[in-house]
């Protein structure tokens, strides 16, 4: 570990006043579970590091008007207690279950998941299948939206500038609650990372899927959408045969990596039984 | 079988180290904290193989900190393992070495005021490597091309050339197997493998060494032998071990890890020397995943069999892949002999194996010491004998395994001895009602995309090394047991408890020997210094071993209560007995029968001290000459899921064979414990290295080296462990052991379980889901195809 500067601002005002003094390359740390391990790795070496914990404002979980909006700074354990989240976005709640132990939870942000960008984030795929957007403030209160799906550029990469923070997550409430599943294959059933996760919101429509959306982790350099399988779900009955079709399609559209975790191969198989099972027990509804 | 009845052996109650433990109050090697003290870090290769050309440390000497390299360590080779006799000790190593010889090695080190000062001065060290070809495969190794690690090392005090990297071999027969095949009706043979595992102990290894000003040391270190420790230091720094204090200090897990002296000791200890301060020197995850590993295992194995079943001949031929230090693959190959020949009778036989240095970790013992590896692969190969003749694998076991009466040589050719309990057979029916063995279908039954199998595995390992004739290893404890002036009760011995209970078994013991009740016995805190030897807490002799040391101690301690006693009494010392009565807090001496003649045991220890007739005290210094098999039996049922290749274990039972159990929450533990990681072993656990960098493939991280927890084992209500009723005749009040044996059997266990499930054995551990998924889809293929 080289030497490094340490800040830790109490407002925006004060963040931005960091931003002008700043020499050298900064990073941002929240809960530090994923800084503090790359800084004894040596993966990153920044001279300052700005601490946004002090930043209490972006600790929250509402839901206004049919939107659900997340703080950056909630922890995965402030969103597993949240009654809002297990109520209306138990999608959410699914993911974060699998983030981590409770230790990890305690101290793992959600804006911290989403900006390491990891391939596989826990939080990510359910946060892309209900539409996500990431709220972010630069120098100088400059805010933009971006919608999860592009917000992602590779692992570890993703579109935020330099002096850019996620100051929340929103998304709108999901219809029905119980047509939402989140599965993840690891090596082991908790604390693990994932091998391939899948998260699939269901709307379903009479006799069809109607608005399906899919989010994938490990399976591609970033957390993805499966688009060409949502809309051949849509297109298609919900019926068994169209499932199996999609399941075939799911192996296409994803591009993995063999790494000492699994194999590309093996992660195309398991997608699809993943898939398979998560459409099935969303079909199906109920809680999880 | 009637069980004698004890006051306090076999009763469940609370640990005495239980409060501080999980108060947080217990102290451990990283929290020993002295005035002045320097915290250490260590510079490590990031070649596998590579000469250390210099090392400039005038940078990080300007910046405050005490530096070691090379050149300041004595020249004298050492092995950090000091079990066996120095004529079969293997020495290839330096406090700090000239060649680095694996990833991680350390080549220098720092002392500093602070570890972060310490961590900057490291970075200040200017290394130049030479970097030399290197190697990992151990067949590639035995090359006569390949690049080799050392030319020569010592053992004992003869120089020993290295050809092709061989560090050792050994070659065992009795009778003539190829006439033994001749024999047989049927050959099996067959090919296994396990991973290279690390220990995954939950502290990592540190020591805290002071400077003493009489030119000697005083040392706080992870140890599970605190007088091999002062024996080693004494004989790398020249220094009388008079004056080498090594402390004994609660560890924080171990699995063998810290049988050793850790490489880390005499690294602190010279720093501490030269730097004439107390050092502190703790490794980080990284570090100790890069320290030690299990010994992996690579084993071709034939059994010879009659029709009916009986086993005619057997045949082992292992390459062990060392890694890049012998630190004690001589006696490991003879047990791996000890290992396969004592579990089922083999009128001939014929074992080899080849020890192979390459430039990775080096492998050390971990819970087993070779035995889950044979186990695996003669389990395994005893259910392929069972489906070729038809039989059920219980009567395979049954019909072959080595039980009472027979000799057997666990710990190696030269410890053999005569088996006096047996719990085998209890096991197995037990085991098989518990499981629901008969409801237990053939593959085919199967189908679907869950499979069920139920496998069943038999292992056993020696309590301790003890034998009639001092052989190889070194055997034998010291213990000491006083009675106080209050009626309570010291026992001072150096041997260590990992975690599993060890000395809370020895509290018992000296209990029921003494009639003093066990709230009023203590293990005192133990040094060299004051101190006899003891090798070590290892080869499942802590209980067997050291326990018999403690309970002669006790003994003789009170027989001399009982002289002074009958001086107050005016009765014939050997009449009177001592009961606890715990409302008391004290141990009653009486005359049965006799109304009047009783006393507590402190009014006869204070009025031995008032009338000056002395302190009951006694030293005992004990081998055991037996070293009995402690028996072990899973019956494991797993799931698995043909659609992602996971294995899931879902229903187990384990027994053990311990003769009287002591402890039996914790031998309960044991073997739940023993279980998990035997799951680990068939399932998961493995590192694996990049053969381009040398380096670890999950970088030293845990993130990439998982083991199971709770979690992945089966639900609390679906594990049963029971006892068999037996009593060991040598042992402490009939004890055994049970600690490493809770371990060996379960990967045989598993890979036999999942061979039920899906008639499709895998013989190669860890079973990751990859690994399954890719074989059923094949099988299926091919059996589609026939
Ligand atoms: C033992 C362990 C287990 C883990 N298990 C899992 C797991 O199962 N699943 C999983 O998905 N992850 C896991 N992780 C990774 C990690 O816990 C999560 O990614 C976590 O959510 C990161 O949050 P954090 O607040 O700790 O981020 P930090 O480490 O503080 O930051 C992570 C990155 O995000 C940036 N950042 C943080 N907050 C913001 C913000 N508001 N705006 C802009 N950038 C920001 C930082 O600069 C940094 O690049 C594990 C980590 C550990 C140590």
């Amino acid at each position: 570990m080289t030497q490094m500067e340490y800040a830790k601002p109490r407002s925006f005002k004060e963040l931005d006043g960091i931003f002008e003094s700043a020499k050298g390359p900064l990073r941002f740390i929240a809960g530090g579970t994923n800084v503090v391990p790359d800084l004894r790795a040596g993966t990153i070496s920044p001279r300052l590091l700005v601490d946004l914990s002090g930043l209490k404002e972006m600790a929250y979980i509402r839901e206004v008007k049919g939107e659900i909006a997340i703080g950056a700074l909630s922890t995965i354990s402030d969103i597993l207690a949240s009654r809002v989240i297990c109520d209306k976005a138990p999608l959410l709640f699914q993911a974060a279950r699998h983030l981590g132990s409770p230790l990890t939870r305690n101290r793992a942000t959600i804006g911290g998941n989403l900006a390491d960008a990891s391939p596989a984030a826990d939080t990510a795929p359910s946060l892309l299948a209900m539409g996500a957007m990431v709220h972010t403030r630069r120098r100088r209160g400059k805010e933009r939206t971006i919608p999860l799906d592009r917000f992602f550029l590779g692992p570890n990469k993703t579109i935020l500038a330099k002096d850019e923070i996620i100051t929340r997550i929103t998304f709108a409430k999901p219809k029905d609650p119980s047509r939402g599943r989140y599965l993840k294959l690891g090596l082991r059933n908790a604390m693990t990372i994932s091998v391939a996760s899948l998260a699939v919101s269901l709307e379903p429509e009479g006799s069809s899927f109607g608005g399906a959306r899919i989010g994938l982790g490990a399976v591609a350099p970033t957390p993805v959408r499966a688009y060409l399988v949502e809309k051949k779900l849509a297109s298609g009955a919900m019926d068994p045969k169209n499932i199996e079709a999609c399941a075939q399609l799911i192996t296409k559209e994803i591009s993995p990596i063999s790494d000492i975790r699994a194999s590309a191969d093996y992660r195309k198989r398991v997608v699809a039984v993943l898939f398979q099972r998560a459409i099935q027990a969303a079909v199906n509804g109920g809680t999880p | 079988m009637v069980r004698k009845t004890y006051s306090t052996i076999g009763r469940t109650t609370r640990r005495k180290d239980g409060v501080s433990k999980v108060t947080g109050r217990e102290i451990f090697a990283s929290d020993v904290v002295l005035p002045q003290m320097l915290h250490a870090r260590v510079l490590r290769s990031p070649y596998p193989h590579a000469r250390v050309v210099s090392i400039a440390t005038a940078e990080a000497e300007a910046m405050g900190a005490v530096c070691l390299t090379p050149s300041d360590c004595p020249a004298w080779l050492y092995n950090e393992r000091q079990v066996s006799i120095p004529e079969k000790t293997y020495r290839d190593r330096t406090v700090l070495p000239e060649t680095a010889r694996h990833v991680g090695e350390g080549i220098a080190a720092v002392a500093a005021k602070t570890e972060a000062l310490a961590e900057q001065a490291l970075g200040q060290l200017a290394v130049t490597y030479e970097p030399l070809p290197s190697v990992f495969d151990p067949w590639e190794a035995m090359a006569p091309e390949a690049p080799r690690l050392y030319k020569d090392i010592f053992l004992g005090d003869v120089v020993l050339p290295i050809e092709r990297n061989i560090a050792c071999f050994r070659e065992m027969r009795e009778g003539e197997v190829e006439q033994g095949f001749r024999e047989s009706d049927v050959v099996v043979e067959q090919e296994f493998r396990t991973g290279r595992v690390y220990h995954h102990q939950m502290e990592t290894k540190g020591v805290v060494c002071r400077p003493e000003p009489d030119g000697g040391i005083s040392v706080w270190p992870t140890a599970q032998s605190i007088h091999n420790v002062r024996q080693l230091l004494g004989r790398i720094f020249n220094i009388p071990l008079s004056k080498i204090n090594v402390h004994r200090i609660p560890i924080g897990g171990s699995f063998g890890s810290s049988i050793q002296m850790n490489t880390c000791i005499a690294i602190c200890a010279a720093l501490a020397l030269k730097a004439g301060r107390p050092v502190r020197l703790v490794l980080t995850r990284e570090e100790d995943l890069y320290d030690h590993c299990k010994y992996p295992s690579l084993i071709r194995l034939k059994f010879g069999v009659k029709k009916d079943g009986a086993i005619v001949a057997g045949e082992m031929t292992t390459v062990v892949d060392i890694g890049a230090h012998n630190i004690q693959a001589y006696p490991l190959l003879g047990c791996m002999a000890g290992w396969f020949v004592s579990l089922y009778r083999m009128p001939h036989m014929h074992f080899q194996g080849t020890a192979v240095y390459t430039n990775k970790a080096p492998a050390c013992a971990m819970q087993g010491y070779g035995n889950p590896q044979v186990s695996f692969a003669v389990e395994s190969l005893i259910d392929v004998i069972a489906e070729r003749l038809n039989m059920d694998p219980i009567d395979v076991r049954l019909k072959n395994y080595v039980g009472l009466g027979e000799t057997f040589w666990g710990q190696g050719p030269t410890v053999r001895s005569v088996i006096r309990s047996c719990g085998v057979e209890e096991m197995l029916q037990k085991g098989k009602d518990l499981i629901g063995w008969e409801s237990r279908n053939r593959p085919e039954a199967r189908s679907g995309r869950f499979r069920r199998g139920i496998g069943v595995g038999r292992s056993f390992h020696t309590s301790g090394t003890g034998a009639p004739m001092s052989g190889e290893v070194i055997d034998y404890s010291t213990a000491l047991v006083k009675f106080n002036e209050d009626g309570s009760v010291d026992c001072l011995t150096p041997l260590m408890c990992h975690g599993g209970g060890t000395l809370e078994a020895l509290t018992k013991i000296v209990s029921e020997e003494t009639g003093v009740p066990l709230s009023k016995v203590e293990i005192s805190p133990a040094d060299t210094r004051s101190t006899g030897y003891d090798v070590c807490t290892h080869a499942t002799r802590g209980v067997y071993c050291g326990g018999a040391s403690a309970r002669r101690a006790a003994q003789q301690a009170r027989g001399i209560l009982l002289q002074f006693a009958s001086r107050i009494l005016e009765v014939n010392p050997e009449a009177l007995k001592i009961r606890p009565d715990e409302d008391l807090g004290q141990g009653v001496i009486y005359l049965e029968g006799a109304k009047g003649k009783s006393i507590t045991v402190g009014e006869v220890a204070k009025t031995a001290q008032i009338k000056s007739w002395g302190t009951a005290i006694a030293v005992v210094s004990h081998r055991q000459v037996n070293c009995p098999p402690c028996f072990v039996t899973n019956f494991i049922e797993v799931e698995v899921d043909t659609e992602t290749g996971r294995i899931r274990p879902v229903r187990a039972v384990a027994a053990v064979d311990a003769g009287t159990v002591i402890n039996p929450d914790l031998a309960a533990g044991q073997l739940e414990g023993g279980l998990c990681r035997g799951i680990g072993l068939a399932l998961l656990e493995d590192t694996d290295y990049d053969p381009r960098s040398g380096a670890l493939t999950c970088g030293g991280n845990i993130t990439d080296c998982k083991i199971f927890t709770a979690l992945e084992m089966p639900l609390t209500e679906d594990v049963a462990t029971f006892f068999a009723e037996t009593e060991e005749p040598s042992g402490p009040f009939g004890a055994k052991g049970v600690g490493e044996a809770a371990n060996n059997c379960t990967a045989g266990a598993v890979a036999n379980a999942v061979a039920n499930a899906l008639g499709l054995r895998f013989t190669d551990a860890p079973m990751l889901p990859e690994k399954v998924l890719a074989r059923w889809t094949d099988y299926l293929r091919e059996k589609r195809g026939a």
